[in-house]
């Protein structure tokens, strides 16, 4: 039965609309209120031009958020990409309980980010956290009273972290495009005498270039919106230093224990934010751009 | 006949005239709306809620529907206001209030209200208030909020482990350095801290400067355009001070790592002695610490020479705010009243732990402390003396880190003085003041 086009279209029209309604529309609205000072609230909004963006540029808090964003995008995607393709080709080695694995390290996934942070805050504990235990047991008692969460290891604590919640997800995504690949491929490589690294370099990453691709543009869109993961992780009422670009714009705009409510600028600070998505997506996808393999 | 008639027409008058009366009545049922900052099973919510149902009692034709929203409250508030809903009233910490709906013009002015008598007392409910608590967020004189939970920023300390060391409280700043080292010779850490919560850093900040400069010096320095009132000698007083604490030993070095609640576990973990924070600290380790376990509180030390004096409180406080758009300011008020009856002020005090405005109140003995600081006070200050409601962005983005970086130990004092005093002078230069 063939289908015509208009029909599609007709199909298509309600959730297009409700896109444009509910995300094109605000996403418009937001670069007009980033041109103007309000609190969101009682006054009306003044037109002030570019000022909210020239602000910015000498914003030393904006900076440093957009300094540990931009840390968790690279530093977070280097690692979890590459525990993602180490444990892939483990898990597809051909090992016993592949479901298994698969199942264990996605788990962090389904499990609330607020759950994690504490979990993962009180490993960190000095002296009585799971960690201080541990080298309390060694006999490393100095390393057990060690602030992990300080202000010189609390973003690589935290990395960890997020590192440890989220490569399951790209796991499983990996794993999903490995299953694709015909054995044969591999089979016929071997008997060429290719490699286990070979086989990796030749045939598996080409083939999964789609998937790595969708991959790194999910991570980049997550890590550079990552919002409930250090505003919990962080404590009670944030330190602005360690502040990623999200959670920046949600003090300024909604006010945590603080009433800001410049929501004309927390607005700018998301007009950048959507910039250096769109800068970062198109940049990953021209860099991912390549031959697409059928088999 | 005739006579019959007129009384008939009259009698029938009489009773739609009554039927008619009664009818309005029951058009003129009155509901307030208020949105609260507790959640529903929060000792603070059970309270406010049998303070409903005792106003709703005692005024029938009106009742009170109750939104729990929780800590985000003034946030949700706004919204909804902007989004055409009526609200009546709201409460909050009495900063955010200050710093927010109150200086954005919504609330109702509450001076003339609060000369009415007290529910349950032959006096205006102005005079029920602890000193300096009514006025402490007035503007020009006029009051918009009408405070009604007291918490005071004191040294929160475990008697038992001053007892076994032989300590006496400390009265001066030189004092609290040698219980310091009393408490370290014991093996005990003296001072519980979080090691990355600006908002409790600070209360070292500013404690530090009430005591030196006295209240009011460190809001003036705050919005001081030029910057220069930070190279005064007393912000590198406060700085060297800051770091003492560190460096001596009494917040030990692994505080650093203590992200909240962390650092006050260790309180109830009976490792730390005492710790500088809200009296609401008795409360949050209640389930915590052992059943033997005594709490005591005192007042930040003096400082040799300072003008600040220990009678000098810092009051973090909790207020309703009536919104100036409600059609039934009478009614919202005299919920306000019923709240500060001596009934409910007592239940607060009995039932969820916390100090009250209410000056015929005995607080709950766990923190009696604080009821004795409040009511010795001869000067109330409000979060990092009133910078964290006028000058709210300034404190997150320039105060706040810069002192975070001080008390990390990443810059020194003098490098603190230096950064605050361009900081400011750039943060003025760019957020001009009206």
């Amino acid at each position: 039965m063939r289908v015509s086009n208009r029909f599609i279209i007709l199909l298509l029209l309600p959730a297009t609309a409700l896109y444009f309604l509910f995300f094109l529309v605000p996403t418009l609205q937001a670069l007009v209120y980033s041109l103007y000072d309000w609190s969101g609230f009682g006054a009306a909004p003044v037109f002030i031009g570019l000022r909210n963006f020239r602000e910015l540029l000498n914003d030393r808090v904006f900076w440093t958020s957009m300094g540990n964003t931009i840390g968790i995008l690279v530093i977070g995607g280097v690692v979890i990409f590459g525990l993602a393709f180490v444990m892939t080709m483990m898990i597809s080695s051909g090992i016993r309980g592949k479901k298994f694995f698969r199942s264990i390290i996605f788990l962090p996934n389904i499990i609330a980010v607020i759950a994690l942070t504490t979990l993962w805050g009180y490993m960190y504990t000095p002296r009585t956290g799971l960690f201080a235990a541990v080298f309390t047991a060694l006999g490393l008692t100095e390393l057990a009273r060690f602030p992990w969460l300080g202000p010189d290891t609390i973003f690589i604590a935290m990395m960890i972290a997020i590192v440890w919640a989220e490569v399951g997800f790209y796991l499983v995504l990996l794993l999903a495009g490995m299953d694709k690949i015909p054995p044969d491929f591999y089979e016929s490589a071997k008997l060429d005498g290719a490699s286990d690294f070979q086989q990796f370099r030749h045939i598996t990453v080409p083939l999964l270039s789609d998937v790595i691709s969708i991959g790194m543009v999910l991570w980049a869109i997550h890590a550079l919106k990552i919002f409930e993961f250090p505003f919990s992780f962080t404590g009670l009422e944030p330190n602005p230093s360690s502040y990623t670009v999200a959670v920046y714009l949600y003090i300024l705009g909604f006010g945590q224990r603080q009433p800001i409510y410049r929501l004309g600028y927390a607005t700018a600070v998301g007009v950048m934010l959507l910039l250096a998505v769109i800068l970062i997506v198109l940049l990953l996808r021209r860099v991912t751009r390549r031959e697409v393999y059928q088999y | 006949m005739k006579k019959s008639v007129t009384i008939g027409l009259l009698a029938s008058l009489i009773i739609l005239s009554t039927l008619g009366i009664g009818f309005v009545g029951a058009q003129e049922q009155i509901t307030l709306v208020y949105w609260s900052m507790w959640n529903e099973t929060e000792g603070q919510a059970r309270v406010i809620q049998a303070a409903i149902e005792k106003f709703e009692a005692e005024n029938p034709g009106v009742t009170i529907e109750a939104v729990w929203n929780g800590r985000q409250n003034q946030t949700l508030v706004r919204t909804a206001i902007s989004g055409g809903q009526t609200i009546d009233l709201m409460d909050q910490d009495a900063d955010q209030i200050a710093g927010g709906l109150m200086r954005e013009g919504f609330a109702l002015p509450l001076n003339d209200l609060l000369q009415q008598p007290a529910l349950d007392r032959d006096e205006p409910l102005a005079d029920v208030f602890l000193p300096g608590t009514l006025e402490m967020f007035a503007l020009d004189g006029v009051i918009y909020q009408l405070p009604y939970i007291y918490n005071t920023v004191q040294f929160w300390y475990d008697k038992r482990v001053f007892e076994e060391v032989g300590l006496e409280i400390p009265q001066t700043w030189d004092d609290l350095l040698a219980a310091c080292d009393a408490l370290n010779a014991a093996g005990y850490a003296p001072i519980a801290a979080e090691g990355n919560e600006p908002g409790y850093a600070a209360f070292y900040l500013t404690e530090i400067l009430a005591r030196t400069k006295g209240p009011g010096w460190l809001q003036q320095a705050a919005a001081d355009p030029t910057g220069e009132m930070w190279r005064d000698p007393a912000v590198l007083d406060a700085a060297q001070k800051t770091r003492e604490l560190w460096d001596r030993g009494c917040i030990p070095p692994e505080t650093l790592g203590y992200v909240w609640p962390q650092g006050q576990n260790t309180l109830a973990f009976g490792t730390a002695a005492m710790e500088l924070v809200g009296s609401w600290l008795p409360v949050e380790l209640q389930n915590a610490v052992d059943p033997d376990f005594q709490w005591g509180g005192f007042s930040f030390p003096a400082i040799e020479g300072g003008a600040g004096s220990t009678t000098d409180v810092y009051a973090l406080l909790l207020a309703f705010m009536i919104n100036k758009d409600t059609e039934h300011p009478e009614e919202a008020f005299k919920f306000l009243q019923t709240i500060m009856t001596d009934e409910i002020q007592q239940k607060f005090t009995d039932e969820a732990f916390v100090g009250v405005t209410n000056k015929y109140i005995e607080w709950n003995p766990i923190i009696a402390d604080a009821a004795a600081a409040a009511a010795a006070a001869t000067t109330t200050y409000g979060d990092v003396d009133g910078v964290a409601s006028l000058y709210s962005e300034y404190l997150n983005t320039i105060l706040y880190p810069t002192y975070m970086s001080l008390w990390h130990g990443t810059i020194t004092p003098e490098e603190y003085v230096e950064e605050m005093a361009t900081l400011s002078a750039q943060y003025w230069a760019e957020h001009p003041q009206s």
